[in-house]
Order: C-alpha cells, then sequence, then structure tokens
C-alpha cells in the first residue's frame, strides 16, 4: 500500500509543471523601435515601446522586476514596486516607454530602444531570466511582436497594438475549426470515447490492484491471528437486553415506533465543536 | 367629473398593458401547460419530484407574460431573477449540486467490483452519439456538444456545459436532461429487454465484498487526481463531485458532509430548478432548435442505454460463468443516480423475484456520475 502511495507521488511530482503563477508568466509580447506616427505616452510623443502580456489567469505585480537592454547589467532599470499600476490584471498587457526618460514616470525606462539590439525582463531577485528576445531590424511604425499573445512564434505586425491583443482579426473558434475537419462528428466521438475510457480504466486498474492488495492484506493477518477473540454474551445477559427492549416499546404510545439507533458516544476533534473539547484534546498522532 | 373619468379610463388602460392579459399569447399557454405537466408528474405520478416541482413551477413563473422593461423577466437585466439566473449562466451551481452528490454517493459498489466502473464509461456513447446526430442535423460543433451532454443524463451536468458551449440553448437542453432523467423509468425497459436474453437477465452475481475505510478515503484522492490530470477542464465538477465524497468518507468531517448532502444541495436545487424553469419563457424557448433538442434528448438516452448494455454483453464473452456480469445493469451506466439503478432492480426481479442487482447497479451508476464528468470536460476542451 505503502509503495503504490509513494509510486503515485513519485509519478505526479514527475509530471507537475515547474512553473507556478508569478511574475514568471509574464512575457515581452510586442515591442515598436521606431514610432512615427503611432501610440502617443502622456507626454503626447512618440516614442518606442515595449508590451508586457501576462499569460497567467491571475493577477501578477510586475513591481520589483527589472527591465534591461544589457545583459551584463540585469538590474538596469527597476520597475518601482507599489504602484498600482504595475499590477497586471489576468491575460492583460501593460506598455513601458523605452525613450530613456526615467523622470517622465515608472512607465518610462533609462534606455532607448532604438540604442538597443536587446531587451530582457529580470525577476525581483535581478538574476532570473523571465523573459528576453533579440530586437529585429526596425520598420516604421510596424511592431514586431507575438503572432498569438503569449505565444511561441514571432512576426511584423502593420497594425500596432500596444495594450491589446496581436491577433486582430476574430480567431477562428476550436469547436468551428474541428467540425470543419470532422462534419459528422465521428472523429470527435471516438477521440473522446477512449479518451473516457482512459480515464475510467485507470481508475479501474488503481483499484484492481488495490483490491488485490487488500485481499493479500486480509489474508496474511487472517493467518498471523491465531487466536480468535470472541465476544460471548451469556444467556442472562440476552434475557436482560431483550426485557429491557421489551419494557421500553411496551412503554410507548400507540403513535411512536421503535427505533434503535446505536452511535458512537466520543466525538471526533474539530476545533468548531467547542472550546473545551479543542483544548482537551489533541488530534490522532497515528 | 369628466376629467376624472378620463384620468382614471387612462390609467386603467395603462394598467392593463402592464397585466399578463395585455402580453399573453399562445406560447405562454402552451409553456404553462407543460409546466402543469411537469407539476402533475411530480405530484402524481412521483416522477423525481424534487426536481419536476421547482422546474415546473419555474415554468409557470417565466411564462406569466408581462410588460418588458419592468425588470421583472429572468433574462431582464438587474431582475431579481436574473440575479438568481447567474449561479445557472456561470455554471456556479452545478459544481455544488455535485458537492452534494459527493457527499451522499457510497462508491462501495464500485470499489469492490472496479469493472463495474467501465460500464459508466460505455453509457457515456449516448453523448457523443447524440453529438453526431446533432451535427447531422445541422447545429454547430459547440451546439451539437452541449446538446449530446443531455445523453449523460445528468442534469447539472448539462447545464454546467451549456452554459460554458451554447448559454442560449441551456433552457431547452437542461429542461430536456431533466424531463429525460424522470423518464428513465419509461424510456430504459424496452432497450434492455430487446437486446438481452432471457438466459442473461437471470444471471446472479457475486455479492460485493465488504470495504475498507482505507479505500473509501482513497477512492475520492486518487480519483480526483486520475480524472482531472488527464481531463483538467473536468475539475470544477469532478473536484466537487470527490471532495463532497472525501467529507463523507473521512469520518471526520461529518458535519460539514451532512451540510453539503442536505441544506446546501437542497438550496442549490431549489434556485436552480426554479431559474432553469423560469428560464424556458414561451417568447425565447418555442423555437424549432428546442423541439430538435427534445428529440435529440430522447435519442441520447436510448443511445447510452444501448451502449452501456451492449458493452456488458461484450465483457461477459471475456469473464468466467462465476464473474459474468446481468447485463440489465448496464442501463445503469449512465448518472440517473439512483433512477436507472432502481430500473435495474425493477426489470430483474421482473425475470427472478430473488435476484436483486440494486447493490450490483449502483456501481455503474456511480461511474456514470464520473464518467458523464469526464465527458463533459473532453467535450469543453475540445469544443470550448
Amino acid at each position: 500500500m505503502k509503495k503504490i502511495i509513494l509510486l503515485m507521488a513519485l509519478v505526479i511530482s514527475r509530471f507537475l509543471p515547474s512553473y507556478a503563477q508569478s511574475a514568471t508568466d509574464l512575457r515581452i509580447n510586442e515591442y515598436l523601435i521606431l514610432n512615427d506616427s503611432g501610440y502617443v505616452d502622456d507626454f503626447g510623443v512618440h516614442n518606442p515601446w515595449i508590451e508586457i502580456f501576462n499569460t497567467a489567469y491571475n493577477s501578477v505585480n510586475i513591481g520589483g522586476c527589472y527591465l534591461t537592454n544589457d545583459l551584463q547589467n540585469p538590474t538596469k532599470y527597476v520597475i518601482p514596486k507599489g504602484d498600482p499600476i504595475t499590477l497586471i490584471a489576468p491575460r492583460n498587457y501593460i506598455v513601458f516607454w523605452a525613450d530613456n526618460k526615467p523622470t517622465h514616470g515608472i512607465l518610462h525606462l533609462n534606455f532607448d530602444l532604438r540604442e538597443s539590439t536587446f531587451i530582457a525582463l529580470f525577476d525581483s531577485d535581478g538574476k532570473t531570466l523571465i523573459d528576453s528576445t533579440t530586437l529585429v531590424s526596425p520598420r516604421k511604425d510596424i511592431s514586431y511582436g507575438r503572432i498569438e499573445d503569449g505565444g511561441a512564434l514571432w512576426t511584423y505586425h502593420e497594425k500596432t497594438t500596444p495594450n491589446a491583443n496581436n491577433q486582430t482579426e476574430a480567431p477562428v473558434l476550436a469547436a468551428e475549426r474541428i467540425v470543419k475537419i470532422d462534419p459528422y462528428g465521428l472523429g470527435m466521438s471516438v477521440i473522446a470515447m477512449s479518451i473516457v475510457f482512459l480515464v475510467l480504466m485507470l481508475i479501474f486498474l488503481m483499484f484492481k490492484q488495490f483490491s488485490a492488495s487488500v485481499a493479500r492484506n486480509e489474508k496474511r493477518r487472517s493467518r498471523k491471528q491465531s487466536q480468535v477473540e470472541e465476544i460471548v454474551i451469556s444467556e442472562e445477559m440476552a434475557a436482560a437486553i431483550g426485557m429491557a427492549l421489551h419494557l421500553y416499546h411496551k412503554d410507548m404510545t400507540e403513535y411512536e415506533n421503535l427505533v434503535l439507533t446505536i452511535n458512537k458516544v466520543s466525538r471526533t476533534y474539530s476545533p468548531w465543536n467547542s472550546k473545551l473539547y479543542g483544548i482537551s484534546k489533541w488530534p490522532k498522532a497515528n | 367629473m369628466r376629467n376624472i373619468i378620463t384620468f382614471l379610463s387612462d390609467n386603467l388602460n395603462q394598467f392593463f398593458t402592464y397585466t399578463a392579459f395585455a402580453n399573453f399569447t399562445i406560447g405562454h399557454l402552451i409553456m404553462i401547460l407543460v409546466g402543469l405537466a411537469f407539476i402533475y408528474l411530480a405530484i402524481k405520478k412521483e416522477y423525481e419530484p424534487l426536481l419536476l416541482v421547482p422546474i415546473g413551477f419555474g415554468i409557470l413563473v417565466g411564462n406569466v407574460p408581462f410588460y418588458p422593461g419592468l425588470k421583472i423577466g429572468i433574462y431582464e437585466s438587474g431582475s431579481v431573477l436574473n440575479y438568481l439566473y447567474f449561479g445557472v449562466l456561470q455554471g456556479v451551481y452545478p459544481p455544488l449540486i455535485f458537492l452534494g452528490i459527493g457527499a451522499m454517493t457510497d462508491f462501495s459498489a464500485l470499489i469492490s467490483n472496479p469493472k463495474l466502473i467501465l460500464i459508466g464509461a460505455a453509457a457515456q456513447l449516448g453523448i457523443f452519439g447524440a453529438y453526431a446526430l446533432a451535427l447531422l442535423l445541422g447545429f454547430s460543433a459547440s451546439e451539437a456538444g452541449a446538446i449530446g451532454i443531455i445523453g449523460g443524463a445528468d442534469g447539472p451536468t448539462a447545464i454546467f456545459l451549456a452554459s460554458k458551449l451554447a448559454p442560449e440553448l441551456l433552457g431547452a437542453i437542461a429542461i430536456s436532461a431533466y424531463s429525460y432523467m424522470a423518464l428513465v423509468p419509461v424510456i430504459q425497459p424496452p432497450v434492455m429487454r430487446l437486446l438481452t436474453t432471457p438466459k442473461e437477465r437471470v444471471i446472479r452475481m457475486k455479492a460485493p465484498r465488504a470495504v475498507s475505510r482505507t479505500e473509501k478515503i482513497l477512492f475520492p484522492i486518487l480519483g480526483l487526481l486520475l480524472t482531472t490530470f488527464v481531463v483538467p477542464s473536468g475539475m470544477p465538477l469532478l473536484g466537487m463531485l470527490f471532495f463532497g465524497n472525501l467529507l463523507k468518507e473521512s469520518g471526520v468531517t461529518r458535519r460539514l458532509a451532512d451540510t453539503a448532502k442536505g441544506p446546501l444541495i437542497d438550496i442549490v436545487t431549489i434556485l436552480i430548478g426554479l431559474t432553469v424553469g423560469a428560464s424556458t419563457q414561451a417568447t425565447t424557448f418555442l423555437t424549432a432548435k428546442s423541439v430538435g433538442i427534445f428529440a435529440l434528448g430522447a435519442a441520447s438516452f436510448i443511445v447510452a442505454t444501448f451502449g452501456g448494455v451492449v458493452f456488458v454483453k461484450f465483457i461477459n464473452l471475456f469473464l468466467k460463468e462465476e464473474n459474468k456480469i446481468n447485463p440489465l445493469i448496464g442501463n445503469a451506466g449512465v448518472s440517473a443516480v439512483p433512477d436507472s439503478a432502481r430500473v435495474s432492480q425493477i426489470i430483474g426481479l421482473e425475470y427472478d423475484k430473488t435476484n436483486h442487482l440494486l447493490m450490483h447497479a449502483m456501481g455503474p451508476n456511480v461511474a456514470g456520475v464520473i464518467g458523464s464528468a469526464v465527458a463533459a470536460g473532453v467535450l469543453l476542451s475540445f469544443l470550448y
């Protein structure tokens, strides 16, 4: 039994993803080097920008992380902590101005994208590289970014999308794609039924093994148990119990039914049960 | 005097435009009759009264005609019914119902004879059969997936999936699923009789062995990990189902288990039943699509029963004589708990007065709950 649990734990830990929902979920998503007539900053100036995308389904605070254009200096620009604008909503964006004007606000970096060949985002320890990219040759008012937000493939975007989805055309829904290649639903039915069978087969195999192991243990235990403990109820005791029940039943009115309920009296520990109970009894150690 | 009469007549006229009579249509009449039929079936025939009474009354509530814009109707943003309907639309209620189901389900029959769990997988054929049929009838893939889940014979699962894949069909799908669940004793027996021989119907199965507490505790934990690691999209339903079961089987959270299987599931059943019923407003419900959904719902239940029974016959080919399974429990692979298991018992007793199949049928029946939730997860991951 212990072996099975250990094996399960090992199998599960092997397949556990190594990332959690934190700053590591952030990705450099799009950038524009030559901003001639596009997006403007709070000062009405066209500046190069970098868009970061939060791939997680929870909010991530980018405050404390570092942006740099120099791998030898990973902590070149520290993104200030504690500002509400650094909290990126789930599947949302933040845009930094790479204009080398840090005095213009926390979203303005201390390096210029036009003088850079590389950008990187480092975690708050200043050592863990979250994401980086080598800059491609700039085109006027054409950004370079991932085809799909957070995706692996990059391309030029004639329609720049700072603070917005990189895909500007309506995506084809999964259901529409499936029905195009499987119009009668046969392929889908076979695959889906196979998955349902696979999942339930896993439970079946697990508990088949488990049943066999339980049966083996019981056999072993019964072999070890040389003396069988028997509860002997004497005839007098049986008569006394019978008489007590009879008298109890006799005392009832005709509207009452005799229902005998035997409940375990001791209560299991719970801090919610009672304070007295909670302080007087500890949870079982084994 | 004349002014007063004009004033009164104008106001009465305006009052009349607000009454149900002024907004009444033949569609409302039809739906009110459907609601009354549900209430009749629930009270007189005792077909799933806990579901059909709230749904039937909900249909009445939803089909009282009203003047639009007064924040009354279930589809009017800001109305009380609309707030309650939020739990249906966003799939909040189904996982809570699954929590209660988990807390009241005893998986012993399944643990003692694990091969019965595969019947719960075979009976999901109804879901995918209905999916293919729906595509043939011209429904989109998302709609077909939402309609197909009716074949899982599980109301909360149907609502959960429909709310994600085809919210506009939610009312029709939910009503269809619950109606056919109530009609399991009518739909399944002819299929079971048709597919089995007299000899098969009297197969006696071995009495299930006693199941240890450790096994009962491990089942929800391992069940959760094994199912959701393959189909994470089934997490809301499977997570709550197995959590509820752990509350029951752990033995140390009796109060929580009692709440989950008692007051909590009762409250959610009232809310889900009433709001699903009220969502069948004639103006949105009475469409050709709804008729198609009802036809497909019936077909899916028949295919599901077929899948379960034929699968048992198939695996019997490989089992020793003493281990054979009575195919009359194959129908119980759909997750209508415990109705379909009860059907197995009743049909079994018709052919052998001493052959009680209920305990055996509960195995595939609870496996059907898991199977339909897994199937819903698969559909969600493919079609959403």
